[in-house]
């Protein structure tokens, strides 16, 4: 009998990712078929759901097969599959532990496929995926689960936040951490959210309830997982945006340069098209208000009992099973806390107590935490004894200067956040370090030296004092800050903002011809500023806006001797005000321009979108200029006042230049350390190698003679060959020729065009 | 002269490399040592003792092992092979092994790829004794249901065909079991393709995905028959005579050694499962999956959902004329016979 031969189109049809594709492309026609398949898909089912361990070959690989399919077109029939995502999710939680991994993987896979088709709600499938993620012993499901969990929460949170299903994950998390204190499988719950955290999808404060509960728990893992996100899962989010901001920066002119000269295909235009979209979008994104992102530790509610319960749970007891590294995590987390909130916990400060010796292990961790408990809210005798130990154990002649320098560090630390900690005699004794020959001794003696400077001369000798400082106490400028006083704040630099305004009037007028200190147009001025109440309109109203208009002349005359630093806040009825008061003012002027240090300026007028841009632009001005070698004063008042609250002490900063003075270091060593500091600075290169790098980073051309020079040699080898066969009178005319030319300048001739 | 080109040429041949031919044996090299002998008599030290080859029951479950074979020939001859086990037994005496243990490897060739395995495998179910198969029928429906419904038309086929066997060893329980009456009708619906108004219509723009196999035609009248037969044991009135005991005559049925009464205490008799109905043990079951054991549950499930879709399917069938026409008349006839019952 022959054999029938099977027609290539009969062979091809009858497979399921052919029939997939003819049901997306016409599902009514096909229905017949999607409903044998479905049947098909009911009857594997009901044999594996008799037995789901066999892992019978036949049988359940075409049970994956069947899955996909039907997942891939269940949208087409959402009457027929209406059951199907339930029948998977079944699977799933009853036989996770005995399905084979492919088919596992085919669920889960699938699952999030019908979620992106909208077939299930992202609640039923975390609420199917969270349970397994706890559960499964299967490091690659697990992986999985965790990765479809959080791409889930991306999506369903991108558009708008979805606050629902947030608040139903995070309590699900919450009581994960909270049900079971002791077992260790909050740590799902703590990557996964701080995995949210960095991408700043979760930002409220019930994410932060959750971290919290996780740092109270009893599992050491749980609990050091918790901590760590407290203390870095801030800087790891301002990272991540970073990076994301660094990435893809796109020059426009060049996409479009390139696109001009290349071929033009479609493929291409696409390309510049995108590249379009991309910084539009970027720009767009650039003028979006910044979204407030408060820090962990902002958003905790009562940190007081935190702090509290976290170190009366895992410091003070003697029960305690966590290890030193993972008690000094939680003690920096404490005195974070403390200092941050400017909290009491009095008990904390004995408990330093008996680790404060160069002995301890890891003591600068311990040094850096004291200092960040340190407030200034702190009760001086609470602080007193501490200093005194530091002084006693670690600063003397006779300790390594590793040690003198950490301690001179320690307690200038301690002193920054709270100086009355210190006496008199104590003080004196250890500025006599500044002397030491050992560098970071010395400039650890010194700190301190400059410190007391400021912030309490008086306890200093009359002859270390210096100048500013004994000049500021005979004027009375510099007193010693009672405990728990507190200085009026202001709008940092505000006053930079009121000197560049004062500048720029004095520039106007000085263009006008005006004296520079008489008053001001300042209704104009403030029209102006009306004017430019957004950014974007502030160049061209500053010199083509309001003050060329003459009808200010009159009002010059008016108030003619008012002084500038008078601004009235409501702009309507300052007319009617100045005539009144135009000559009380000045008189009171002078007497409270003394006093009154604060600028005015935010109190009397209302500062526009354009003043604060300004405003932050001469912030950052300043602290450049802060930072630029060569204005030592300036650098060294701006060390402090760099570190922001939010920011931590570390032990780094502890040991300080306590580096330096191991003076016995190897040549290799100090080499590595000059690396270290070094800026990555570029290689020395000649003028015209960097030109030529410079240009070929922008994609232009080389010059003529470049090319001529970089000319493959078997190219010019055949004219060379022939140059040798050149009669007499060929070679002088081509010499010749030669000679003109160069008279010439050139082929073209050098004719200045 | 002379002695140096032969000095030469001799040198030069150790360098040479001889060609070989194809087919030829390769030339033995000049050092070969011929190892072998001749012998009058061989002895070897150890030798096995059986004198017989391995046992029939041995060989039974080798073959029923080598039925997961990659090879299709190896399948079908492993199955020819516990087919002519199975026949060639003498009456009355159990199969080497338990049913039990020989349909779950057999199943899954239901859905075979190669038509060789699956005629093969027919034979050899149609060998299986035939009390056994009605405790296994539940297990054995899926996958004649997933065979019904199968891509490829010929598999379609051959499952269509079990089906028939099935239905004539033990018709009862096929549409008795749990999921045995809807599921399967729904599967016939399907692969006649009656479910939708529409599609049942023989004009129908029917964009079927895969062909109908070789025969075409021969399908559909292969499935009605089947159908009828379906249909027949499902909601044909049956003799009541031998079903119908008297609950309380104890001489009503076969002694059974350990039950008082049984009609009387709910348990059926003639089957390995009484409580199989309350399913204890299973998962819980929708519509689709219940059992419906009585001809008037199933008529009445069948009147709602089906009858509707099947008149309009038999009367296109009809107009079809041929032999999809002829066919489609033992469906109706069936149909017919049914209806006037119940009503």
């Amino acid at each position: 009998m022959v054999k029938r031969k099977l027609g290539a189109l009969e062979k091809v049809e009858a497979d399921l990712p052919n029939l997939q594709n003819k049901i997306r492309k016409d599902p009514k026609s096909y229905i017949e078929d999607f409903r044998a398949q479905h049947y098909q898909y009911e009857s594997h089912r009901e044999i594996f759901m008799a037995a789901p361990t066999s892992a019978n070959d036949t049988g359940i690989i075409s049970l994956r097969e069947l899955i996909d399919f039907i997942s891939h077109v269940a949208d087409c029939y959402p009457t027929i599959t209406k059951d199907f995502p339930q029948q998977l999710m079944d699977i799933l939680t009853q036989h996770h532990l005995v399905l084979e991994p492919e088919l596992r993987e085919k669920i889960v896979g699938s699952l999030v496929l019908l979620r992106k088709k909208e077939l299930v709600d992202s609640a039923t499938l975390l609420q199917t995926l969270f349970p397994i993620l706890i559960t499964t012993p299967s490091k690659t499901l697990r992986a999985l689960i965790f990765q479809k969990i959080l791409m889930d929460l991306r999506t369903a949170n991108q558009k708008t936040i979805n606050h629902k299903l947030n608040r139903v994950m995070q309590t699900v998390l919450f009581n994960l951490v909270t049900s079971d204190r002791t077992s260790s499988k909050g740590l799902w719950a703590i990557k996964l959210v701080r995995e949210l955290w960095k991408r700043q999808i979760w930002t409220d404060a019930k994410t932060v309830e959750v971290m919290k509960e996780a740092c109270l728990a009893e599992n050491e893992k749980v609990v050091v997982g918790g901590v760590r996100f407290f203390l870095g899962g801030d800087k790891e989010r301002e990272e991540a945006e970073d990076e994301s901001s660094d990435e893809e920066a796109i020059d426009m002119g060049q996409v479009k340069h390139q696109a001009g000269i290349n071929k033009k295909t479609r493929k291409k235009a696409k390309s510049v098209e995108k590249a379009r979209a991309a910084v539009k979008r970027k720009e767009r994104k650039k003028n979006q208000p910044h979204p407030l992102n408060f820090s962990a530790l902002h958003l905790l509610h009562d940190p007081q009992g935190f702090a509290e319960s976290l170190f009366a749970r895992h410091l003070q007891t003697a029960k305690s099973k966590l290890n030193l590294d993972q008690k000094l995590l939680v003690l920096q987390l404490v005195t974070r806390l403390v200092g941050l909130h400017k909290l009491h916990i009095i008990h904390l400060y004995s408990y330093f107590q008996k680790y404060l010796t160069p002995r301890q292990p890891s003591v600068t961790s311990f040094l850096a935490s004291l200092a960040q408990a340190t407030h200034d809210l702190v009760p001086p005798d609470v602080l007193e004894p501490l200093v005194l130990k530091i002084a006693n154990e670690f600063v003397s002649e006779a300790s390594a200067s590793e040690v003198a320098t950490a301690g001179l560090n320690a307690i200038r630390e301690i002193c920054v956040r709270q100086p009355l900690a210190m006496n008199d005699t104590l003080l004196q004794d250890l500025v006599m370090y500044r002397k030491s020959k050992d560098k970071g001794v010395m400039m650890a003696g010194r700190g301190l030296l400059s410190l007391f400077r400021e912030v309490g001369p008086e306890m200093l000798k009359r002859r270390d004092r210096g100048k500013d400082a004994s000049m500021g106490l005979r004027s009375g400028d510099k007193r010693e800050k009672r405990f728990g006083e507190q200085e009026t704040g202001g709008i940092e630099g505000i006053e930079l903002l009121e000197q560049w305004k004062e500048e720029e009037r004095k520039k106007r007028r000085a263009e006008k011809g005006l004296a520079s200190d008489a008053e001001d147009d300042e209704d104009e001025d403030e029209e102006d500023n009306w004017d430019a109440w957004n950014v974007e309109d502030d160049e061209d109203s500053d010199d083509s806006g309001g003050w060329i208009e003459v009808e200010s002349d009159a009002e010059i005359e008016l108030s003619d001797s008012e002084d500038e630093k008078d601004k009235d806040p409501s702009r309507p009825s300052k007319k009617a005000k100045q005539d009144g008061t135009a000559d009380e003012k000045s008189e009171s002027n002078d007497a409270s321009k003394l006093e009154n240090k604060f600028s005015t300026l935010a109190t009397t007028r209302i500062l526009t979108p354009a003043d604060l841009a300004k405003l932050q632009e001469l912030r950052t001005n300043a602290a450049v200029d802060a930072l630029v070698p060569g204005n030592k004063s300036s650098r060294k008042q701006n060390s402090n006042a760099a570190r922001h609250i939010d920011d931590p002490l570390t032990a780094e900063e502890i040991e300080g230049l306590a580096a330096l003075s191991a003076g016995k270091a190897t040549r290799e060593e100090r080499i590595a350390r000059a690396k270290e500091f070094k800026t990555d600075r570029e290689d020395h290169k000649s003028v015209t190698a960097k030109r030529k790098e410079r240009k070929e980073s922008q994609g232009k051309s080389t010059t003529n003679k470049e090319k001529q020079r970089r000319k493959n040699l078997f190219m010019t080898l055949g004219k060379a060959k022939g140059k040798n066969k050149r009669s007499l009178v060929e070679t002088r005319n081509v010499l010749r020729a030669h000679q003109d030319r160069q008279k010439r300048g050139g082929r073209r001739g050098n004719i200045g065009m | 002269m002379g002695a140096s080109t032969k000095r030469k040429k001799e040198k030069q041949k150790d360098f040479q490399k001889a060609k070989l031919k194809v087919g030829k044996a390769r030339p033995k090299p000049e050092n070969f040592t011929d190892t072998s002998f001749k012998s009058k008599s061989i002895t070897l030290n150890q030798q096995s003792l059986t004198l017989s080859a391995p046992s029939s029951a041995s060989q039974f479950t080798h073959h029923l092992s080598l039925l997961t074979s990659r090879s299709d020939t190896q399948r079908r001859d492993s199955l020819s092979h516990l087919t002519t086990a199975l026949s060639s037994r003498p009456t009355n005496s159990p199969p080497p092994q338990p049913t039990s243990v020989i349909l779950p490897p057999l199943l899954p060739l239901l859905l075979d790829s190669a038509s060789s395995v699956r005629t093969q495998l027919l034979k050899l179910l149609r060998a299986l004794p035939a009390t056994d198969i009605q405790d296994h029928v539940a297990q054995i429906l899926p996958y004649v249901r997933a065979g019904m419904t199968h891509l490829a038309p010929d598999v379609r086929l051959s499952a269509i065909d079990a089906l028939s066997w099935l239905l004539s060893t033990a018709g009862q329980d096929v549409v008795a079991c749990a999921g045995g009456w809807i599921k399967t009708l729904n599967c016939f619906l399907s692969v006649l393709g009656w479910h939708t108004a529409e599609s049942a219509k023989w004009s129908a723009n029917r964009a079927s995905f895969g062909k109908s196999g070789a025969k075409g035609g021969g399908v559909v009248v292969r499935v009605l028959t089947v159908l009828a037969e379906f249909l027949n044991a499902g909601i044909a009135p049956q003799d009541t005579t031998d079903s119908d005991v008297d609950i309380y005559s104890e001489a009503g049925g076969p002694w059974v050694f350990p039950l008082v009464q049984p009609a009387a205490n709910m348990v059926a008799v003639g089957t390995a499962t009484p409580y199989l109905y309350l399913n204890l043990f299973g998962q819980p079951r929708d519509e689709e999956g219940e059992m419906y054991e009585t001809r008037e549950d199933r008529f009445r499930v069948f009147r709602e959902k089906f009858m509707p879709a099947v008149e309009r399917g038999l009367e296109g069938a009809r107009q079809e004329g041929g032999e999809t026409g002829r066919a489609s008349v033992g469906v109706s006839k069936v149909l017919k016979v049914a209806v006037e019952y119940s009503c």
